[in-house]
């Protein structure tokens, strides 16, 4: 009968296509996907990325704190309301800022951790330098996001006030149970993680490493940055004096410290950018902020004009790093060099804070191991032009780091810890502390605000 | 020629056959032949149009009191065998009444002459149906049609907006009047959060593409452009669930079916000219201050600033006047001197009309469509070429579209038919950057009125404006998105036995999209280096259909339709985009010109549907109908565990005016019907059940970093809908109508739930850290109307029609979450409607110092936005009511229709109020919109507009005012406008035979004529970038951010027929 050609015919057809159910995703790899060791090479590359993210040190991380403490350094006038808010210190829960660096953070521990779940995968010879580094960046990034969401060590709470929630493992599939909604751990109990990350870092990775990714050197300065702000001066020296000692970094001319293809000779850690990996060119990225309209930026974080007061000495280099232009809302005024080009390095930390870390602490522990804090001064002052000091106290280098650091994000910091007012406003004021995106509360319960959000 | 059925043939005939002229035709190959008996006589005859006297095939004969029944040939001539015991012959046919000639023995050996007149019961019309056609009578779902005029020569590149109000319950949204972009459409409400919302649309039995391939940081644009609308014959929207179900899986927001034009039997080729030529501009514009008008509000400004800090001693000024000279000379003054390119401008030397500049005066548009069709017993066909040519109100934009259609279908024997319908197009739009871009021409008017547009000294545009100005733009950049797209698809129908049929269908949706973006050196966005970007897209569907169609013959009372098929849908997308900048010139624009690549990247996607479906309609004594249909899908968006949905549906109708009881009554039809059923949505994009890592790209270190984390128990969206509708027809259906009241209740929504981002799944753009899940529910609710009627028959014709939609929508259990866009002004939560507004409101002036009020958490005023004023819903942005009214007149050659549409229940919000209407409160020097004028000024003043002013102390700070996000910027977005008037006069016949022509008609067309609404601006807009940068799917809308205002046109057309 043709009756069951026919049927035969629409059987056939039927069958064929069933399998063509099975479709494989072009464009990303599956979980699955990921099993040998340079799948997490590549993972560990991944957080690189991350940490390039406007959302981390290609943004956040650095032009965040500054808008911050911005009474005399940074002044924002473009039209963006949430960095308006930042600035004038009127943030809301559900500011973009906060939830770009909590979000991104995130991102580099979860991808941290995988990769020191997954470390099995790597042979013996690069597993530590692999977890060091994975291990580093962890620490890095928990280093930043309680500088930001949390109260100051120094308030001397740390016992107390509420620091992080300290995800220590990776997410492969979502657990909406209370399990996958952790809550805060203490200030002390994140500083605690903080300093176990990078110590651990500091003893697996190499003294070098390539494409200026991190080596021990980093984990050590990042090391003394987190003991600086727990008040920890002997460690903070200790770590500083372990990086100087190395000789692998130097001081070079305050220009070719800035706008670098690949790390100037004194970037000890830097973020790397091209024209095809960077923060953003339009509506995001340092550079978008701190250029002025004329060279393709918005030009909407302009150098205040009070910052010329810092300076004691008008032949120093450093107060002329700036140039004139406008924003693209119509504001003239100065901009920092630091970032004015596109696609160019980003330094995190340089040599000179480990100089000016050094010479403070020590000059705080009152036990110099044979270090000479107006030395350690006066190598970073001669280097930018300004004549050296004959004697040092310790405003001499709280007000250093605002000549030198100034635009890399280190006012915040700084000022907390000396437990300076900032803006006005306590230094541990309540609006000095970005609030827990209101997303990430409304996702886990177990989250609690910090004081004066909603 | 003829087909006649043995009553000793096994399988039972159709009676009462469901067709009108061409669908007879088609149908009437299922018939199968054999030889008649001999102990019958032969009748045979010829049956014709009661009115023009045309041949009428495909007409269902039969002999009462016998089960002999035949099938009139392409030449109307039927004959068949009839026993003794036949009385009588019953010929039917759909769109005609049926007719009954009683057999004597005068006239069984003489051929019949049988007259046959077009039904009067307006509702006989034949409907297209899923993988079918079906009479409106006996259709038990709720569907809308409309015909070829409906979208015959209307000024815009897509037949959407030419329905917009004459379906009830079929929201239609443009959005804007920029050309070409994505419309949205919704029927009966919104039913899903975070998968799609947009209908079905297919096209000759072929599902087709409407997600739109271009460049994905400017506002989509729309698919549906490639189809030109003079091709369609009718567009069948299927809105309940009895209609739809048999699409199954992607029926949820409805399905949209265009049946283009087909060649008729005919005995001359018809040949049709439609020409018409337009011009187009602005139907509404906001109105914004000149540069004294702003000046003066500068200087108000200043001195409201400093009399505020004097008086509230923020900054120690020794006096009120030495306080407005600082803020005036500070704040002011050195910006103003700055952008006014050197010219007096204290004394508003310049005033430029910016707003004027970013649109194209008298816009021109033209379009022709040239058509011929015909055919024979054995091969009909359809042809058109057509061309348009249309620039829109705003600069820089502009669709231009040429193509052609050919549709054939051929009776290859007596038993198969075969057909193919297929169109090729060209299009070409020219677009502008998003509305969230300063590039955009709507941003134009933020600029200073008192800066010059052009600088005189060069004659070149103004280089240093307030912000980077779209004149520039406008001048050296483009984006240029050339589409060609060949739809087709071939069909055979193959009648196996009288009783049965095979139809097997195979078509094809390729659309070729290749974009290219140049910003030159000069312009903003080519930031002094230019910039090239190109974006090549591919998108190719298969489809096909196979099924039976079988049609029992079991009883004269009773009739039975099945149909039982499979069918089969794979697309394949693939997008090519190539960005690069540092052209040494503007003279080579393509990326062969950049000599810096920034970024080259493939993607593909591939998904798949495989569907089997059975339905049956069932109807008793032509008056009581079933319908019952099942639909199964798999679909390559879900994982093989969840992969297959069942998606079931019912329906009833009583064809009340067939009942005895009713036969005397003015009521000519009543039908009651009631429909239940289910449908799904898959409308997610792929792969979303898989965790997902994304290559990353950080400087040579190639790497993966986490992209989505996915529940792989994702499985169908799906809505149940119930529907019960009543059709009416009074006075021998001078007055009609349709009631249709329905119920949707989705369950399993496929909703992007917010999950924590220490999970470490962050997407930064846009924010969120988000999972598919199915969770939570949403309902609509709400009834349709539409009547129409004849008011005025005879020489002087005057019809009505009303079309009235409600919907109501509440978003159901959500399980907490709470879906906000970007800029977390618009949610949907829990009990109310999707998309409400959400922000502080502004509660008016403090008349003491001019300080914005807003409402704290107890609705008492505060002047403390950030820490007291608190957040209200306020509305949303969705119509409660949509209306339609048209009037049509005509009287000798002269015809004429007004067409109003209406809107109610809806607000706007203006995102870009912020910056036009602030009075500078955000430290912006933006040009403002004309009611800032009366900020206030003087204490005791009662107003409505805070206290203008930068107000930016010596310290940096600044204590504006009113600049938050609030209700100040929000708007009832009703609205009623009168859509269309249409003018024509037709010659008269005589004139138009002198002419050698059948007929000639000139028309003038207006649209967007008239506007009645409180908004501000154009109320027909809707912006898909919102301040945020991106477009929140169904959550979001009812947003102008600079956004291009409707177009209102006037055109000349001519319609020539011969």
């Amino acid at each position: 009968m043709k009756l069951r050609i026919y049927i035969l015919f629409f059987l056939a057809l039927t069958i064929a296509c069933n399998k063509n159910l099975n479709t494989i995703p072009q464009n990303s790899l599956t979980a699955d996907q990921i099993k040998t060791a340079g799948d997490v090479e590549a993972l560990l590359f991944g957080a690189y990325s991350q940490l390039q993210s406007a959302g981390a040190f290609g943004e956040s991380f650095i032009l965040t704190p500054d808008l911050l403490a911005s009474d005399s350094q940074v002044v924002f006038v473009g039209t963006f309301q949430d960095y308006q808010a930042v600035q004038h210190k009127t943030i809301k829960a559900d500011n973009i800022i906060p939830q770009n660096a909590w979000g991104v953070g995130y991102s580099i521990i979860n991808l941290c951790n995988t990769i020191i779940d997954k470390i099995n995968l790597v042979g013996p010879a690069d597993r530590p330098t692999i977890e060091g580094e994975a291990l580093f960046l962890r620490g890095t990034t928990y280093l930043q996001l309680v500088g930001l969401f949390a109260k100051p060590w120094s308030d001397g709470n740390a016992a107390a006030n509420l620091g992080l929630p300290l995800v220590l493992k990776p997410t492969y599939s979502y657990d909406s149970s209370a399990a996958g909604k952790p809550a805060r751990a203490t200030v002390r109990q994140t500083y605690a993680q903080i300093v176990a990350d990078l110590t651990g870092a500091a003893a697996m990775l190499p003294a070098s490493n390539n494409d200026f990714r991190a080596d021990a050197y980093c984990a050590h300065a990042m090391l003394s940055r987190a003991y600086l702000n727990m008040g920890r001066y002997a460690d903070a020296a200790s770590q500083a004096d372990t990086v100087i000692g190395s000789k692998n970094f130097s001081l070079t001319s305050y220009d070719k410290t800035f706008n670098t293809d690949g790390n100037s000779t004194e970037d000890i850690f830097a973020i790397q950018q091209n024209t095809q990996s960077n923060a953003g060119t339009a509506n995001n990225g340092l550079t978008t902020f701190y250029s002025p309209y004329e060279t393709g930026g918005r030009g909407d974080a302009q150098v205040s004009p009070l910052y010329a007061g810092v300076f004691d000495d008008a032949n120093d280099l450093r107060m002329a790093f700036v140039s004139p232009g406008s924003s693209n809302s119509g504001f003239t005024g100065d901009y920092t060099d630091k970032w004015a080009k596109f696609f160019k390095a980003i330094p995190v930390i340089r040599l000179s804070e480990m100089y000016l870390t050094r010479g403070e602490a020590c000059l705080r522990s009152g036990t110099p191991p044979g270090a000479d804090p107006l030395k350690d001064i006066n190598t970073v002052r001669q280097r930018a032009g300004a004549a050296p000091l004959t004697v040092v106290g310790i405003g001499d280098f709280i007000e250093e780091r605002f000549r030198e650091l100034a635009f890399e994000g280190d006012r915040l910091p700084t000022l907390r810890r000396i437990r300076a007012d900032i803006a006005g406003l306590d230094y541990d004021n309540d609006k000095l502390v970005l609030p827990i995106p209101r997303t990430e509360i409304q996702a886990n319960r177990n989250l609690v605000q910090n004081p004066g959000y909603n | 020629m003829f087909f006649l059925i043995s009553p000793r043939q096994k399988f039972q005939l159709l009676t009462g056959s469901l067709m009108r002229k061409f669908h007879c035709v088609l149908w009437s190959l299922l018939f199968y032949w054999c030889p008649a008996s001999a102990q019958t006589q032969q009748v045979s005859g010829k049956i014709l149009d009661g009115k023009d006297k045309s041949p009428l095939s495909g007409v269902t004969v039969n002999a009462r009191g016998t089960r002999a029944a035949v099938v009139s040939g392409p030449d109307g001539s039927f004959s068949l065998p009839v026993s003794p015991k036949a009385t009588a012959l019953h010929f039917s046919c759909i769109g005609y009444d049926d007719q009954d000639i009683t057999l004597s023995a005068g006239n069984q050996n003489e051929p019949l002459t049988v007259l046959l007149s077009s039904s009067q019961k307006a509702l006989n019309e034949v409907m297209v149906v899923g993988y079918g056609k079906a009479a409106k009578r006996d259709i038990t779902g709720s569907m809308s049609r409309l015909d070829a005029r409906a979208v015959e020569n209307y000024p815009a590149p897509s037949f959407e907006s030419a329905i917009q109000g004459k379906a009830p319950g079929v929201v239609i949204q443009s959005g804007s009047g920029k050309l070409g972009q994505a419309i949205q459409v919704n029927i009966r409400g919104i039913s899903s959060l975070s998968a799609s919302s947009q209908p079905l649309y297919v096209v000759d039995g072929l599902p087709v593409t409407t997600t739109s391939l271009s460049d994905g940081l400017n506002e989509p644009t729309n698919p549906l452009t490639d189809i030109n609308p003079n091709d369609i014959e009718s567009i069948d929207i299927l809105k309940d669930a009895s209609a739809a179900a048999i699409y199954g899986a992607r029926a949820a927001n409805g399905v949209v079916l265009i049946t283009t034009k087909k060649g008729k039997n005919s005995r001359k080729t018809l040949f049709e000219l439609n020409t018409s030529t337009g011009i187009s501009n602005p139907a509404r514009t906001r109105h914004f201050l000149d540069a004294g008008q702003y000046l003066a509000l500068a200087r108000q400004a200043s001195a409201t600033d400093g009399a505020y800090d004097f008086n509230n001693d923020i900054s120690g000024f020794p006096s009120v006047d030495s306080a407005v000279k600082w803020y005036w000379a500070n704040d002011y003054l050195p910006a103003y001197d700055n952008f006014a390119l050197g010219t007096d401008w204290q004394n508003a030397a310049v005033n430029t009309d910016w707003q004027g500049m970013s649109f194209h005066r008298n816009a021109a548009s033209h379009q022709i469509n040239l058509s011929a069709s015909g055919g024979n017993d054995k091969t009909r066909f359809f042809i058109s070429g057509f061309y348009n040519k249309q620039d829109a109100i705003v600069i820089n934009n502009s669709f231009t579209r040429y193509g052609g259609r050919f549709n054939i279908d051929h009776n290859a024997t007596d038993r198969l038919v075969f057909g193919v319908n297929l169109a090729v197009d060209r299009s070409q739009l020219n677009k502008v950057t998003n509305d969230n871009e300063f590039s955009t021409p709507g941003q134009l008017v933020a600029e200073l009125p008192f800066a010059p547009a052009i600088d005189p000294s060069t004659g070149l545009p103004n280089p240093n404006p307030l912000y980077p100005s779209g004149i520039y733009d406008a001048l050296y950049d483009f984006d240029h998105q050339t589409t060609y797209r060949t739809l087709g698809n071939a069909y055979a129908n193959l009648t196996i036995l009288p009783t049965l049929s095979f139809r097997s269908e195979v078509g094809a949706d390729i659309l070729s999209l290749n974009e290219f973006l140049f910003r030159g050196k000069e312009s903003q966005d080519g930031a002094g280096v230019g910039k090239g970007q190109t974006v090549t897209a591919q998108s190719t569907s298969i489809n096909t259909n196979n099924y039976f169609t079988y049609t029992p013959r079991i009883a004269d009372d009773h009739r039975l339709n099945a149909v039982i098929g499979m069918s089969y849908l794979q697309n394949d997308r693939s997008q090519t985009n190539a960005q690069g900048q540092n052209y040494p010139s503007d003279a080579i624009k393509n990326l062969s010109g950049a000599t810096n690549i920034t970024s080259a990247s493939t993607v593909g996607d591939r998904y798949t549907f495989l569907s089997y479906f059975l339905r049956a309609n069932y109807s008793y004594k032509n008056r009581y109908l079933l319908t019952a249909s099942i639909r199964t899908d798999g679909s390559s968006r879900f994982s093989s565990d969840h992969r297959y949905g069942w998606f079931p549906a019912a329906s009833a109708g009583w064809i009340i005016s067939e009942e005895a009881f009713m036969k005397h009554s003015p009521v000519s039809l009543l039908k009651l019907r009631a429909s239940i059923g289910l449908t799904g949505n898959s409308e997610i994009g792929e792969n979303q059940f898989q965790s997902l890592y994304s290559v990353t790209n950080y400087p040579n270190l190639p790497g993966f970093a986490p992209q989505q984390l996915a529940s792989n128990r994702l499985r169908w969206e799906r809505t149940a809908q119930a529907d019960i509708g009543l059709e009416f027809g009074l006075w021998k259906n001078r007055v009609t109508g349709e009631v249709d009241y329905y119920h949707k209740h989705t369950t399993d929504l496929l909703l992007q739930t917010s999950i924590p981002a220490t999970t470490g799944y962050y997407q930064f753009l846009p924010a969120s850290t988000t999972i598919y899940e199915n969770l939570g529910k949403m309902n609509n609710a709400g009834f349709e109307i539409s009547v129409a009627s004849q008011n005025l028959t005879g020489e002087f014709k005057w019809t009505t029609s009303l079309t009235l939609g409600y919907n109501k929508n509440r978003v159901g259990d959500l399980h907490g979450q709470v879906v906000t866009t970007g800029d977390g002004l618009q949610r949907a939560v829990e009990g109310q409607p999707i998309g409400s507004w959400y922000m502080q409101k502004f509660l008016g002036v403090d008349p003491a110092n001019g300080d914005a009020l807003y409402a704290d958490a107890n609705g008492k005023p505060t002047d403390d936005y950030t820490g007291q004023a608190a957040l209200f819903t306020v509305g949303k942005y969705a119509p409660d009511y949509t209306a339609g009214l048209t009037n049509t007149v005509s009287f000798k050659g002269f015809d004429l229709s007004v067409f109003f549409y209406a809107v109610t229940g809806n607000k706007l919000f203006n995102s870009a109020g912020k910056y036009m209407s602030d009075g500078f409160a955000n430290s912006n020097y933006d040009n403002q919109t004309t009611d800032m004028l009366n900020a206030w000024k003087t204490p005791g003043q009662k107003t409505d507009v805070p206290r203008a002013g930068l107000s930016i102390t010596p310290d940096g700070y600044s204590f504006a005012t009113g600049g938050g996000t609030s209700t100040r910027w929000l708007y009832d977005g009703k609205y009623i406008r009168l859509k269309n008037l249409t003018a024509g006069y037709s010659l008269p016949r005589a004139t138009a035979t002198a002419l050698k022509l059948s007929s000639i008609r000139v028309y003038i067309m207006a649209t967007n004529l008239l506007t009645w609404t409180k908004y501000p601006s154009d109320p027909e807009v809707s912006t898909l970038f919102n301040g945020t940068g991106l477009p929140s799917g169904s959550t979001s809308g009812g947003v102008d951010f600079y956004t291009i205002p409707q177009p209102r046109t006037f055109t000349l057309g001519l319609n020539v027929k011969f």
